[in-house]
């Protein structure tokens, strides 16, 4: 009876199909370009890695710089003009990553003057040069850059002049490193040692924050004789919390044992050190809390 | 070991790295997701037009023009008009069919008849593809859980290989397992939208015919009371 009304054409088939194209082209772009997967991540890391360090190595690495280097101020700002003419060598090592044009030149220079300023500088230079070149090279790695593990920048340093000079000057510069050497090595020696205690001060320190909680949390029984001291040997947990408990050697009163021991399950969480390796210190804690003060 | 992770962790890279299925999941996530979108763009500029056509009509039908002008410029405009003027149409030639003299009941009734049957029709493609919305928004993220589920099996099971297991071994697969998910996601979340959306402009659009429907086997019953009009129509 009644005729099909013509199939009607649907309108922007194409339309749509290129706006649901351009919707997903859209939204995969957002993903890869908008958010930044890859340079998030590094940058949290590297924070997570260097936090703790900076604190010991450079404050130590700070007064032997200042000690040996006299003219220090002056040199590190005109740098790059001392060191074209008088310092061929360490300068590949201060700049890590020169302009490319740069490097041609450094070359000729190392043909055309190297003979006048090898003979005129290095010969005095061995001991005494040895300090003002050495600071600079020491405060453009270390100051700029503070993050930079003390022990990453000196291997670099002691390696990288070794072969460059090589070829050319072999004696002298021998001398120059193993003097470069033995001062790098005293240098390292020294902030190990500054390393050392101030990781020992900070072991006591937490100690004495240790005794000092536990001792606010005991009930002091009243009036014993005399000052007994009770010795724990306290397990620790990372995180401060207390695994065991365990009396070494009783005061003689063990209603004092009893509370000391109290009191060290209050006192828990014990205060650690934030940084994880000096837990080692703490896992096995040995504690003796007297009557008295 | 932590250089590693992060370089592994660009989007382009996780999907890369993904087992066949779950890479399998996500080329069938991302179809979906393209179809749905064509159909969303293609609905969206078919409803906006039918609602547009629809509201001309009605103001020019209620206007009170003359109805066999009417007919003459649906029946000639056929392929480009609205539903609703098809449905005019329907219903008018199927009244005009049936001469003076004859009893008004059968005429009423094949004539609300004919119009039922194109309303049906219509109904059916503006109603058309929203099914597909319908089941790409419920199953997607079925399956982007399911390209998860595998993907994390795998990733644990690797871990079983491993003697030492750390967050760094888990987590590269885990990320890449998500991603299923999340695509499945992006695939269901418009479609749902976009289905409740036209569901919704759809049914509007049919009580609008139906109760056009009557109104004009109405005003057509009135005009065989004046059976004079009638001459005029052939």
């Amino acid at each position: 009876m009644v005729r099909l009304p013509g199939n009607k054409s649907e309108p922007g088939k194409l339309r749509a199909a290129f706006f649901a194209l351009l919707v997903h082209v859209v939204f995969l772009a957002l993903l890869v370009f908008g958010l930044n997967w890859k340079n998030e991540a590094p940058e949290a890391l590297s924070v997570d890695l260097w936090a703790d360090l900076p604190s010991h190595p450079i404050k130590p690495a700070a007064p032997v710089a200042k000690t040996t280097s006299q003219p220090k101020p002056v040199k590190p700002q005109p740098q790059p003009q001392p060191q074209q003419k008088t310092q061929p060598q360490p300068q590949p090592v201060i700049k890590a990553a020169p302009p490319p044009v740069r490097k041609p030149e450094i070359a000729l220079k190392d043909k055309t003057e190297k003979p006048h300023p090898e003979k005129e500088v290095k010969k005095p230079e061995p001991v005494k040069k040895e300090a003002p070149k050495e600071a600079p090279t020491q405060k453009t790695v270390e100051k700029p850059v503070p993050k930079e593990a003390i022990k990453k920048p000196e291997p670099i340093k002691k390696e990288t002049p070794k072969i460059e000079p090589a070829k050319k000057v072999e004696q002298k510069d021998d001398a120059q490193q193993r003097a470069e050497a033995h001062k790098q090595a005293q240098q390292q020696e020294q902030q190990m040692a500054a390393a050392q205690a101030r990781a020992m001060g900070e072991i006591e320190k937490y100690k004495a924050m240790i005794q000092a909680k536990i001792r606010s949390r005991i009930i002091m029984p009243p009036d014993l004789p005399g000052n007994p001291a009770a010795e724990f040997t306290v397990t620790l947990l990372p995180g401060g919390d207390v695994l065991t408990v365990i009396l070494r050697k009783s005061s003689g009163y063990p209603v004092f044992d009893d509370a000391v021991e109290r009191a060290i399950y209050l006192a828990k969480p014990l205060p650690l050190p934030p940084d994880p390796g000096l837990f080692s210190a703490f896992r096995n804690l040995n504690l003796a809390v007297y009557y008295r003060e | 070991m932590s250089k590693t992770i992060t370089q592994d962790l660009s989007f382009l890279h996780l999907i890369g790295g993904a087992s066949l299925p779950v890479q399998l999941v996500m080329l069938l996530l991302l179809l979906a997701s393209l179809v749905s979108w064509w159909f969303i763009f293609r609905k969206l500029f078919t409803l906006r037009q039918e609602i547009k056509q629809t509201d001309e009509f009605e103001s020019v039908f209620w206007r009170g023009s003359d109805l066999n002008a009417l007919y003459q410029r649906a029946a000639s405009a056929r392929h480009v008009a609205g539903s609703m003027e098809r449905i005019f149409e329907a219903g008018f030639r199927e009244f005009t069919k049936y001469q003076s003299g004859v009893d008004i009941g059968p005429v009423m009734d094949s004539t609300r008849g004919a119009m039922r049957a194109v309303y049906q029709r219509e109904m059916d493609r503006l109603e058309s593809h929203l099914s597909f919305l319908a089941t790409v928004g419920s199953v997607s993220p079925y399956v982007g859980l399911f390209g998860t589920v595998w993907g994390i099996m795998n990733a644990f099971r690797e871990l079983s290989n491993v003697g030492q297991a750390t967050i760094a071994h888990v987590a590269p697969g885990i990320a890449e397992a998500l991603i299923a998910t999340a695509m499945g996601l992006f695939a269901a979340i418009p479609a749902v939208i976009a289905y409740n959306r036209y569901a919704s402009d759809t049914a509007q659009l049919a009580t609008r015919y139906e109760s056009f429907i009557e109104e004009v086997s109405n005003v057509l019953q009135r005009r065989v009371a004046k059976p004079r009009d009638m001459a005029n129509f052939s």
